[in-house]
């Protein structure tokens, strides 16, 4: 439906939303009338023939990454570039008593040295700032680092959630002991319910780990700020650092933050960060570049984290399996600010009565939480589906055909039956362990869901697109691709609809020189910008089709922008003999994202997984064999790269499962494994066999429908991993991450 | 306390401010039997300008004797594809190739790597030539957010030069000192399946 007259529709047009049937199911299509914006194409639909769209490319930024050319924030360099560094507090509670920086300063080397806490300020838990540093080596620094005279007054802290204010009593199993509060109605459900569970599930708390640590390098001249900086947020960043540098009495022209790009985020770097005020401290006062990156510690103990959280539900189903009342509370594990620690839970699962949900966060000495990918859910998610496990085996019911006498939604009805057919489920499920095995297996499933079709809001992000006569056409957008595939997703949108070979489009991206976009959260920037990114070609498109109708002598009406050729069936050019007609002034045009339509397909995505573990029963060791996702992401538009993102997530999900927690150490308050060697994160040899299918929805809520998939394929893995687990051993661990340990007890408490 | 938490005595600080003597001899050295570049009995404290021969070329750069292999290439000689991440050898992106071994270059000293030839991911990929395996990392799409990918083509190059046709578990071995939060990992092993498939080393 690409192709129509170029004058703008005004009236409504017919599209066809949904999904051509998974295979052994039915089609899910409906029509719809949508009324396009004035200047946006007609939108795409579930019957749009595409060329580039949906196929496999490759990475656009791929061979600058694979080379080692690529230049991230770390590896930006400038003749005369200092190099900085933090001071960070050794104690979790108290109070900066005195602050000598005098011998620091002297120390050779040593260009600039900034206080961060003034005598008297509160220290609010090991690894906050007290000073900055910048000089001609990192030697230098480090050495300088040692001569700051720092003391403390330090008050009692606490690092443990169990004794921290308001955290309920637990009892010998780990249970939460307190009764629950007060509810009739629930209590009257569960009194007439055919079967009734409770349970406690505790997840700890997990650093993002993104590999490229927090900082950059800034750059001043005169009042005007350049920053390269490791970000997620080009936008928020500018706006932020130029507040602090004013409240800091700084004289501030322009900033411009590049982040071309970006090792990893998952959350954690939304904010420039006391290290990128730091840096521009340093770097303004010494007047010349200071490039500051965390180390691996401050990265873990400083930058954020998922935080975790302890939950207790209870539940009832009739005697056909449905469910009949539902209670939860969950407490969540927040730092010094007290904040953060939500949890998520599905609301697709049908309750015949209404359930309470209550939450709490909970107040530690330590770094607060900060999102990371589908904040809330995985943990949420772990606790209501091994719940629902464990309730639906009290009734005697198949994990599948509990979900699917209770969740609501069609699409994942279908997604549940695709998936079980493609994992194998019937038969995986099926099988005994014998008794006295040593090596048990398991099969287990979790659902997932997320909803976001855009940001559509203030400011209107926007894409630039330029046409050049040698046939190169650049797509810029100053919003960040920190791995997900942006460029990629710029690069084929543009492609497709301007008809022109994906080689000869340059997709730029990270430079908040060029026009706005989201912050990389909550799944938001491809389908905030996608629109707006095929706005802008289209809107070249326009003009390059009157230079050719005009050149050719043809209607514009009739001239087509295909496979790298432009004109009418009898008459056209080739894609870069067309381009010669530009001249020497490119087109340049921008798009706009504009508002979503009315009623979309679906408003939120859906995906269920599938895991298939192997318990080694003496050990307690646990071995994530096979695992299959199937997700819905709207449009799919970079196939592969859109699939990485999802077996990206899974792995990330035998990593929150079976490996990932903070250990704090209480009597110090500093965190014991702020390292890579004792905080486990999955490696290759944990790699379990990966599957996943792109479930490509065509939703018609704009003129693409793409939705994002940060967050959305997050959810499910641990969930489904610590159902595996339950079927494996008959007896549910509870805990995540699901360690030896607790595996051992688990079985232990079975024999019992 | 004035000490910061995690910047107590570490080995680097340890050494800047001793001689480190008689480092010519080690056992290395006579294990590969070669000649090396003559080198002062003694070096530090301070900086000492050292010749590495880096991708076929003797480059100069000033070192400390606490300076790692991995400051050497990114701060002297501006070599970034190698990356910072764990600082202790326990993720891999600072991969390098040293006599042909895969090294973490963050655990190496700049001045234990004189003498040695040191390939860097920078030598896979010049104006006209792509090395296959670098275009299958591409191809495969073995990658997200790209800042593990050098360290991951090296230990890949490695395993491919040291195996020829490596098996799924040989491939999880060699590739087990090399993290990616990405979860890259199934198709970085496609990339190294396919490169053994075409012959490519």
């Amino acid at each position: 439906m690409s192709q129509h007259p170029a004058q703008d529709p005004t009236d409504g047009v017919e599209i066809t939303v949904g999904y051509r049937a998974l295979p052994g199911l039915q089609d899910r299509l409906e029509q719809r009338t949508v009324e396009p914006k004035t200047g946006d194409p007609l939108p795409w639909d579930a019957n749009t023939k595409f060329q580039v769209v949906g196929t496999d490319v490759a990475r656009v930024d791929g061979l600058a990454k694979a080379s080692g050319r690529a230049k991230y924030a770390y590896d930006i360099t400038f003749p005369g570039m200092l190099h900085g560094a933090l001071l960070r507090a050794p104690i979790a509670k108290g109070k900066l008593k005195a602050l000598s920086l005098d011998e620091a300063s002297a120390m050779p080397g040593i260009a600039a040295v900034v206080a961060l806490k003034e005598v008297g300020n509160k220290v609010r838990f090991v690894g906050d700032a007290i000073a900055a540093i910048a000089g001609v080596s990192q030697h230098a620094v480090r050495d300088a680092l040692e001569k700051v005279r720092a003391e403390y007054e330090a008050e009692e802290h606490n690092v443990d959630y169990n004794v921290a204010e308001g955290a309920p009593l637990l009892d010998a199993n780990g249970q939460v002991e307190d009764a629950w509060p007060e509810a009739k109605e629930i209590e009257e459900a569960l009194g007439k319910a055919a079967v009734t569970h409770t349970g406690t599930y505790r997840t700890e708390v997990q650093t993002h780990s993104s590999l490229e640590t927090h900082g950059g390098v800034a750059k001043w001249n005169g009042q005007d700020l350049d920053f390269w900086m490791s970000t997620q947020a080009t936008f928020g960043v500018r706006g932020e650092l130029a507040r602090a540098l004013q409240g800091r009495g700084i004289k501030v022209g322009t900033v411009t933050i590049h982040a071309e790009f970006v090792g990893g985020g998952f959350g954690s770097k939304f904010g420039a960060g006391i290290e990128g005020l730091a840096c521009a401290l340093l770097a303004h006062a010494a007047q010349k570049p200071v490039k500051l990156m965390l180390d691996r510690f401050e990265e873990h103990t400083t930058t954020g984290n998922r935080p975790g959280a302890l939950m207790q539900a209870r539940a009832g189903v009739d005697k056909d399996g449905k469910l009949v009342a539902w209670d939860w509370r969950s407490f969540g594990h927040a730092g010094f600010s007290g904040q953060g620690g939500s949890v998520a839970v599905p609301n697709y699962y049908a309750i015949a009565t209404k359930p309470r949900r209550e939450h709490k966060d909970l107040a530690i000495d330590t770094d607060p939480p900060r999102p990371m990918r589908a904040p809330g859910h995985p943990q949420g998610w772990f606790g209501v589906e091994l719940f629902l496990d464990e309730l639906a085996a009290k009734a005697g019911i198949d994990p599948l055909a509990f979900r699917l006498q209770n969740d609501r939604e069609q699409i994942r009805q279908d997604q549940w039956r695709f998936g079980a057919a493609e994992f194998g489920w019937e038969k995986a499920r099926a099988h005994q362990n014998a008794a006295d095995a040593r090596w048990r297996r398991g099969v287990g499933l979790a659902s997932a869901r997320w909803g976001q079709l855009g940001n559509q809001g203030r400011p209107a992000h926007g894409a630039t697109c330029r046409v050049h006569q040698d046939g190169s056409v650049e797509i810029r957008s100053g919003s960040q691709d920190i791995g997900v595939g942006l460029k990629t997703v710029m690069a084929v949108l543009t492609a497709e609809e301007l008809g022109a070979p994906l080689a000869a489009v340059n997709a730029i991206a990270g430079h908040t020189s060029d026009p706005s976009g989201p912050a990389a959260g909550g799944s938001m920037v491809t389908p905030s910008l996608a629109p707006a990114i095929r706005q802008a070609a289209y809107r070249a498109k326009l003009q390059l089709r009157e230079m050719v109708s005009k050149h050719l002598g043809v209607p514009v009406g009739d001239v087509e922008c295909k496979n790298g050729k432009i004109g009418t069936g009898t008459a056209q050019l080739p894609w870069a003999e067309a381009c010669k007609l530009i001249g020497p002034n490119p087109i340049d045009v921008r798009g706009e994202r504009l508002a979503n339509f009315e009623k979309p397909f679906h408003a939120t995505q859906c995906g269920a997984q599938f895991a298939e573990v192997e318990v080694d029963t003496w050990t307690g060791i646990v071995h994530v064999t096979r695992m299959f996702g199937i997700q819905d992401c709207g449009l799919v538009i970079a196939k592969k790269q859109a699939e990485s993102q999802v077996l990206g997530a899974m792995i990330q999900g035998v990593s929150y499962a079976l490996h990932e927690q903070r250990i704090m150490d209480k009597r110090s308050g500093r965190m014991l494994n702020g390292d890579f060697l004792r905080y486990k994160i999955t490696g290759p040899k944990d790699l379990p066999e990966l599957r996943c299918h792109m479930h490509s929805i065509a939703n018609g809520h704009d003129s693409v429908g793409a939705a994002g998939l940060g967050e959305p394929p997050s959810v499910a893995s641990a969930a489904a991993i610590a159902n595996a687990v339950f079927h494996a051993l008959g007896a549910p661990v509870r805990h995540l991450p699901i360690t030896p340990d607790k595996v051992l007890a688990a079985l232990a408490s079975k024999k019992a | 306390m004035t000490v910061p938490p995690d910047r107590g005595v570490s080995r680097r600080s340890f050494l800047k401010g001793s001689a480190v003597v008689g480092i010519a001899t080690t056992g290395l050295d006579a294990a590969a039997g070669a000649v090396r570049p003559t080198r002062p009995a003694s070096f530090g404290p301070g900086e000492h300008e050292i010749a590495l021969l880096v991708n076929g070329s003797e480059q100069k750069v000033k070192v400390e004797t606490r300076t790692t292999l991995l400051d050497a290439l990114r701060d002297g000689l501006d070599l970034t594809g190698a990356k910072k991440i764990c600082d202790r050898g326990s993720c891999g992106g600072c991969t390098v190739l040293m006599d042909g071994q895969a090294v973490n270059a963050c655990l190496t000293l700049a001045m234990d790597a004189v003498g040695s030839k040191l390939t860097t991911v920078e030598s896979l990929t010049d104006k006209d030539t792509v090395h296959p395996l670098v275009q299958n990392f591409v191809q495969c799409d073995a990658m997200q957010c790209g800042f593990c990918t050098p360290g991951m083509v090296m230990s890949s190059l490695a395993c491919l030069q040291k195996r020829g046709k490596p098996t799924v578990e040989q491939m999880k071995h060699d590739l087990s000192g090399n993290l990616c939060r990405c979860g890259t990992y199934g198709r970085v092993m496609e990339a190294i399946e396919r490169t053994a498939q075409a012959g490519g080393k």
